[in-house]
């Protein structure tokens, strides 16, 4: 075996081989030691030096989380205090400048923080070649920590998110990797710092999977999945282990208590709908606005959050202490509805006025309040019911989130984690589905998608994706079209089997597995001479042919489809048994039978 | 590409490119100083969180203390604010919502601590306390076992002896003495003899349990102590009474000043015992003529009880033969006359005992159908049951 070569390019950087290659003996100390270390890192196979580039990148996004975090806190108590209950002029006036400055950095300084962070790092996956300038990390770090410490109805995880992704892509950008891994990096450093603003790791793979990505695509998932455990050891290391939420403990008692949390799912779902009309249709409106009108539009958001602020503090800002609050049963059912539905029109004021900020936490927020109210209002008229306050503001955390944002298994799964207990599975699971079937059954195109299409970017829509037929083999197949012949059978007989049967496509099957195609026009040729002895192992054929399953994708079997005369349908319990056969012909057929979204 | 793009190409200053090792290297420089930045922050940040929270919470104890729930109640949601898990923070604000009325609210903070740590009898004890409060016996009497039980980080013996006589005054209060009988019982187990303090506590709960004998035992205790007090002869006396050893009784009530006899219940004893004693004629020290003279009184006594309460039930007495109880008991006292005058009492000592037990029975048929007696009757009644007691 020859040793393998390496060619660099001072360009294109080392590229990466099988091998180490061994320092030089001279160098000392510090030196060769960095040199082995360098040598071992850029020799490592790209998927592995990939996985390694995930860890670092979780590291960071995790580190830029913390700071984020305390920034936000920090932000909090200077312009609101550090009590729930803000005073009168902090809750008018701290929103109201701070949305002003916010205005003119987005508008000034960092033109790409505005909005939440999803579209944007989604967008630049599929437009810019995971492109995302450092700036706009910088910027949403800023932006979004001025905005949600003041007051705006925001969350701090999807600007997370888009500065994991924003850190990810820069380093991505730095290390010259190939394209292909520049726009893969940018989910997993979104990963990472989802995760770690959410301190749930699961959710965080599974958000990034479900709504950036949109596939479960093998080749990122282990960057992913290494990504958002690494960013969240390291927040963890730094703001504590402890889940988002302490919720009371209960039991889910019997099947028939199920039905409470139907009715939660019908409520869930309904609000959503109701908030992602008024995002729909209010956006395009604001958006039509006077350029001027962008300086003063966050000013003007917070002024009218301060406003319902003076009653009820608890709609700004990400609002988890209260949600904590409203786990506790610490709230009437009527204002927990108040809460919820004021908290629906303060996030659509923040969100639609362009503040830099995330939907994740005013989503959760609105659901536990919802949930909190329809808990205590079947408990009021329902007092056998089991589940607590606490255990409906829990689920209707992710039945809204199901229903608002359409992810409904990264739903089930980061309720779960935020909260810390699995007792709820089933009925988030449940009143998640509801939601998500009444959301989607009403409006079609799920919130992000909508979002980006009004900013005229056609961003494919994982929900369609994840719902596009898969056509299988069996789709295509055609059955009792083929003649078999074993290597001993004459060849007079198989002619006189194909007489009359001119769609009949003719195989020999040498043994099990390995298959062959003849041409009608070769038995003729050999059956020319009159002899009736000649065997079909005296046949010409083309072969052996690669053979496909009845399930196997057609996409799969067009790869092999265009060589090939026909490829012969196999059984999976016996390799010997044709099922059927499929031509490329056939392959093109099924699929100009389906309808095209 | 078009000339406007090549010139925005040309006129671009282009990247500088370092080496991927370099990248690396730096990268791993900016993790270092990242990490120990971030480290410089979050220390800073979580003193300052600290500072707040602690601030806070002091606040809402000052304002607690005061008596002013409402305000107590924002410090400490403040203070949690900036501590989420601290669980001293989350118990000031369940029992601050339990003070204001909102029983419901703090349980549900008591029930996340106590799902933490099941064994807290700090815990056990304000969920016990909830569930009392709001009527809930079977819930109280759970939690209030699981705080007997539960661990105590100061003076554990000294808590759970408090925990369990919380519980045994609830099931007194609300009059569940059968199930109060067993914890007493255990209170007075862990009650050290010398502890004046606690005797005091359980003999007046073995009292108000009815539980004469321990009751006694105990104040015995505390009368032997270096402080007795009026309490313990009280006490004493009382459970001395009810267990008819009415020299006892008197003895004890005796020693109290005069002011603790003057209730009503107390001089209604007091009086009754010296009744008692008066008409005693079993006592060891009295002459044979003394005794006579006192058997032929409690006779009389019988005889006119017996008396008034047949006019009260509109009976004869002098009906033949006897069809009543009461007639029966008088015919009995007729033919016993005789013989029962105190010089024939004196005469013969050895009929002493029937003469009595006669005067007894008399005062047992007359309270079976005229209810108990009062003054004198009573005092000789009840000499009659203690005398029944005793030949038991």
């Amino acid at each position: 075996m020859s040793e393998p070569t390496v060619v660099a390019s001072p360009d294109a950087g080392p590229p990466f081989a099988n091998e180490p290659s061994v320092p030089s003996s001279k160098q000392p100390g510090l030196r060769a030691a960095w040199q082995i270390w360098t040598n071992r890192i850029f020799t490592m196979r790209e998927d592995r030096f990939f996985l390694f580039l995930a860890v670092l990148i979780g590291v960071l996004s995790g580190l830029a989380v913390v700071c984020f975090r305390i920034a936000i806190e920090w932000t909090q108590i200077e312009l609101l205090g550090s009590s729930i209950s803000p005073s009168f002029p902090r809750v008018i006036f701290a929103p109201t400048l701070a949305g002003f400055a916010v205005a003119l950095l987005v508008i000034y300084a960092f033109p790409r923080a505005r909005g939440s962070g999803v579209n944007q790092t989604k967008s630049a996956v599929y437009v810019s070649n995971g492109y995302i300038p450092f700036n706009t990390v910088v910027g949403k770090f800023i932006t979004c920590a001025l905005a949600i410490g003041s007051g705006q109805s925001l969350g701090p995880e999807d600007p997370s998110l888009q500065m994991g992704a924003g850190i990810a892509s820069l380093i991505g950008r730095r290390l010259r990797l190939s394209q292909e891994k520049v726009r893969l990096i940018a989910p997993v450093g979104a990963a990472a710092g989802l995760a770690a603003a959410f301190n749930a790791p699961i959710s965080a793979v599974l958000f990034v999977l479900e709504e950036v990505i949109g596939t479960w695509s093998a080749g990122v998932l282990g960057a992913i999945v290494l990504a958002a455990i690494s960013s969240v050891v390291t927040m963890r290391a730094f703001l504590g282990p402890e889940s988002m939420f302490r919720v009371p403990p209960f039991r889910v008692a019997k099947p028939a208590d199920m039905l409470a949390y139907v009715a939660l799912g019908v409520v869930g779902g309904l609000a959503s709908l109701v908030f992602l009309k008024w995002l729909a249709y209010a956006r395009p409106r604001i958006q039509s606005l006077p350029r001027w009108t962008e300086h003063f539009q966050p000013a003007a958001a917070g002024l009218l959050i301060g406003i319902i602020g003076i009653r009820l503090p608890q709609v700004m800002g990400a609002g988890y202490p209260f949600i904590d609050q409203a786990m506790h049963g610490q709230f009437t059912w009527k204002l927990l509805l108040a809460l919820a539905a004021l908290k629906i029109l303060a996030t659509g004021f923040s969100f639609l006025s362009g503040t830099p900020g995330g939907m994740f936490a005013p989503s959760l927020f609105i659901g536990a309040m919802l949930g909190g109210a329809v808990g205590a209002i079947e408990q009021h008229f329902f007092p056998a019911l089991p589940g607590t306050v606490g255990t409906f503001a829990l689920v209707g955390m992710g039945t809204f989130f199901a229903g608002f944002l359409r992810t409904p298994i990264t739903a089930v799964f980061m309720v779960i984690e935020v909260s810390g207990n699995y007792t709820a599975i089933l009925p988030v699971m449940i009143s998640s589905l509801i939601a998500y079937g009444i959301s989607r059954s009403y409006i079609k195109v799920p919130l992000f998608d909508l979002l980006a299409r009004q900013d005229g970017l056609v961003l494919p829509s994982v929900e369609e994706r994840r719902e596009q037929l898969i056509l299988t083999v069996e789709d295509a197949m055609r059955v009792d079209a083929a003649l078999v012949l074993e290597p001993g059978d004459q060849v007079t007989e198989g002619i006189k089997r194909l007489e009359g049967k001119e769609s009949l496509l003719c195989f020999l099957r040498a043994r099990p597995g390995e298959w062959n195609f003849i041409e009608r026009s070769e038995l003729q040729r050999l059956a020319a001479d009159g002899s009736q002895t000649h065997t079909a192992a005296e046949l010409r054929f083309k072969g052996p042919l690669p053979f496909v399953f009845r399930d196997m994708s057609l996409e799969e079997a067009l790869h092999w489809a265009g060589d090939w005369p026909a490829l012969p349908v196999l059984s999976r319990a016996d390799l010997s048994k044709l099922e059927g056969l499929v031509t490329l012909d056939d392959i093109l057929k099924a699929f100009r039978k389906v309808p095209v979204s | 590409m078009s000339s406007s793009a090549n010139t925005i190409a040309v006129g671009r200053k282009s990247p500088r490119i370092y080496s991927r090792e370099a990248v690396l290297f730096g990268c791993i420089i900016l993790l270092v100083l990242f990490v120990l930045f971030t480290a410089a922050v979050s220390r800073l940040y979580h003193k300052s969180i600290h500072v707040l929270a602690d601030s806070w919470f002091a606040q809402g104890e000052v304002s607690f203390r005061s008596g002013d729930i409402k305000s107590a109640l924002t410090d400490y949601r403040n203070a949690l604010v900036y501590s989420p898990d601290n669980t001293k923070f989350q118990f000031h604000l369940a029992q601050a919502l339990a003070a204001a009325g909102r029983g419901d609210e703090g349980r549900s903070y008591l029930l996340n601590l106590l799902s933490e740590s099941p064994g807290s009898g700090e815990v056990n004890l304000a969920l016990a306390r909830i569930a009392a409060h709001q009527g809930l016996t079977s819930e109280a009497l759970r939690y209030y076992q699981g705080a007997i039980y539960g661990e105590w980080e100061n003076d554990p013996i000294a808590m759970r002896w408090q925990e369990r006589l919380e519980l045994c005054e609830y099931l007194l209060d609300r009059g569940l003495e059968r199930q109060a009988v067993p914890e007493i019982i255990a209170l007075a187990d862990n009650t050290p003899a010398n502890d004046a303090e606690h005797l005091r506590i359980v003999g007046n709960l073995l009292l108000r349990a009815k539980l004469w004998n321990r009751a006694l035992t105990a104040f015995r205790s505390l009368l032997s102590t270096d402080n007795p007090d009026e309490d313990a002869l009280l006490g004493a006396g009382t459970s001395a009474f009810e267990l008819s050893q009415y020299a006892n009784a008197l003895d004890y009530f005796e020693r109290l000043p005069e002011k603790d006899r003057a209730t009503p219940e107390i001089a209604e004893m007091y009086r009754t015992a010296q009744q008692i004693k008066d008409m005693d004629p079993f006592a060891g020290d009295l002459s044979r003529e003394a005794k006579a003279s006192k058997a032929a009184k409690a006779l009389a006594l019988a005889t006119a009880r017996l008396q008034e309460c047949a006019r009260q039930k509109g009976q004869s007495l002098a009906t033949t033969p006897p069809q009543t109880q009461l007639q029966r008991a008088f015919a009995d006292v007729r033919e016993l006359a005789a013989g029962a005058s105190w010089q024939s009492i004196a005469k013969h000592p050895e009929t002493l005992d029937g003469v009595m037990g006669h005067a007894f029975e008399v005062e047992n048929v007359a309270t079976t159908v005229c209810g108990e007696p009062e003054g004198a009757d009573r005092a000789l009644w009840l000499l009659g049951r203690s005398r029944r007691v005793s030949a038991q």
